[in-house]
């Protein structure tokens, strides 16, 4: 599991701290490279484990840092937050280099955490995550009534989502009244 | 957490971890709801399975989806239980039906509740709904399990019964009013130990597509004489020579069973004499030499759930019959406690052809 620090918005992050990683030490030295969310909190995360990661996989794969150079340009995740981005660096140095197994129980029960961690993870582009994530939000509704879906996933009532539609034809319509102004003005 | 604030592969990754049963509840959410769901990849699910069953029990109708094996239940259709006090209605189109969820081992599942009289309505709507949101590509079929409630007469659903009972007497006044009132069957599986008579010669049981039936009453050899379907699997307590000789004349002058496909006739005390019988019927041999082609064709009819296999058993045979009225033949195979019967699409003539 990675540590982390307290960054800061410059360039030059403060040096992290590195946890153990696991027990089989790689004959070829691991790269390591670092990424930041919203919080601007430095993790310390192995190549390795970044795998898992479809997306900064294939940010770093062509890359070729040096551990100064890695260091010195964390990659920003600025839409995910520090919490949510760290559990993310936890599960893949938690699965790095493993089999994922079936199921995965250390998932957050908290609604709008769940909720966040779906999006980073897609973001992220970490597909046995998601696929975890997924189906932990699915079981959220196992067994429940129609309202009480409506509820948990906040889901607008057929009345709801009419009114909406008709205040953006509004909205639209008004804009193409707009545009249409604009355009008899410039003609004039 | 607001489900459309996802993106859609993530709403479709999510419908893909829920349940049939919790996809039914969640089409009810509003039109929106069951617009994702029909435009997501839960349509291919439904589609690979190709199947709904409404498995009719003492305890209630189950709509369930028959994987392998595993037969996924939807819904359950139940009189109203009123030491139950969570229900909660649902606009099916065009009825208010009180559901309620249970759980029971371990599982939940949406319950459809009517009271007494309302039952046929309430089918004919869940029917209705299930036909608008799976559409009619989808097979339906109800499964009865006893001739208590006869089968309703609705859109696409195919009628079978399965009726497998150690009572007593069977109720053959009972059980003819449910066929006749029932559509005609598609299927018929019946193991009966205490036929006290016949069906009536003219009974809709005999225009049933597929019978597999075991009667141990020997006198009542019925289905070789009136059977009118296609596919059939008969078991017989004793040889009785005369019951096949019979048949296969019957079929041979055009008589009857026009529309036979395949039938096994098995007998479960003794062995068939095999050259009793084919000299008996006439039977006509093809060359040794040769090798004979083999007669399989499409089950007319199989439990999805159960029965992995989709064509009858094969039937490779070097004797065979010929139909006077249309020179069609059928290859006969008569071994031990079998006899196998299946007719070909065939002439003589062609079928001899596709030795050579």
């Amino acid at each position: 599991m990675s540590s982390t620090e307290q960054g800061t918005s410059s360039a030059a992050p403060a040096e992290p701290t590195t946890a153990p990683e696991s027990a089989a030490a790689p004959e070829v030295p691991e790269s390591f490279y670092y990424v930041h969310g919203k919080d601007k909190v430095v993790h310390k995360v192995s190549a390795g484990a970044l795998q898992h990661s479809a997306l900064i996989h294939g940010m770093i794969s062509n890359l070729g840092y040096t551990e100064e150079q890695a260091k010195a340009n964390p990659f920003p995740f600025e839409n995910i937050d520090g919490d949510i981005l760290q559990m993310v660096v936890d599960w893949c140095n938690q699965h790095k280099g493993k089999p994922t197994p079936p199921e995965d129980t250390n998932l957050p029960k908290q609604k709008e955490k769940l909720f966040d961690l779906v999006l980073a993870v897609n973001y992220l582009e970490i597909k046995e995550l998601l696929t975890y994530c997924c189906k932990q939000v699915a079981m959220m509704v196992k067994g429940k009534s129609p309202e009480e879906i409506r509820e948990i996933w906040m889901i607008p009532t057929d009345a709801e989502d009419e009114a909406a539609e008709k205040e953006a034809k509004k909205r639209a319509g008004k804009e193409a009244a707009g545009e249409t102004a604009a355009a008899a003005g410039d003609a004039k | 957490m607001q489900l459309f604030k996802y993106p859609y592969l993530v709403q479709n990754e999510i419908l893909d971890n829920m349940k049939f049963s919790d996809l039914f509840m969640f089409s009810f959410v509003s039109k929106r709801m069951k617009k994702l769901i029909e435009s997501s990849s839960q349509m291919q699910r439904f589609k690979i399975i190709n199947a709904i069953k409404y498995d009719h029990l003492d305890e209630g109708t189950f709509v369930c989806i028959p994987v392998h094996g595993f037969p996924d239940n939807v819904i359950q259709i139940a009189e109203r239980d009123d030491t139950e006090n969570d229900y909660f209605q649902l606009n099916v189109p065009g009825k208010m039906i009180d559901f309620r969820i249970s759980y029971e081992d371990n599982k939940y599942l949406p319950v459809a509740s009517y009271q007494p009289d309302e039952r046929e309505t309430l089918v004919a709507s869940i029917h209705d709904y299930l036909l608008d949101f799976f559409g009619d590509s989808v097979e339906y079929y109800w499964h009865a399990h006893d001739y208590e409630t006869p089968i309703p007469h609705l859109q696409n659903l195919i009628a079978c019964l399965e009726l497998n009972t150690s009572e007593d007497i069977l109720d053959m006044e009972n059980l003819e009013n449910f066929i006749s009132l029932s559509p005609v069957l598609k299927s018929i599986d019946m193991y009966i130990s205490n036929v006290t008579a016949p069906f009536s010669q003219g009974s809709k049981f005999y225009q049933t597509e597929y019978i597999q039936t075991c009667q141990e009453e020997p006198n009542l050899p019925d289905i070789l004489h009136h059977f009118q379907g296609r596919q059939a699997s008969v078991e017989i307590v004793r040889y009785n020579i005369g019951h096949v000789i019979e048949f296969v004349n019957a079929w041979k002058s055009g008589e009857a069973f026009d529309k036979l496909e395949h039938i096994i006739i098995e007998i479960i005390l003794g062995r068939y004499r095999e050259n009793e019988i084919l000299h008996a019927i006439g039977a006509k041999h093809i060359d040794s030499a040769k090798k004979p082609p083999t007669h399989v064709l499409p089950k007319v009819y199989r439990d999805m759930a159960f029965d992995k296999d989709p064509n009858t058993d094969p039937i490779t045979s070097y004797t065979y019959v010929v139909r006077e009225t249309d020179n069609r033949m059928a290859s006969v195979l008569v071994q031990g406690r079998r006899f196998d019967f299946g007719v070909w699409d065939k002439t003589e003539e062609e079928f001899l052809r596709m030795m050579e």
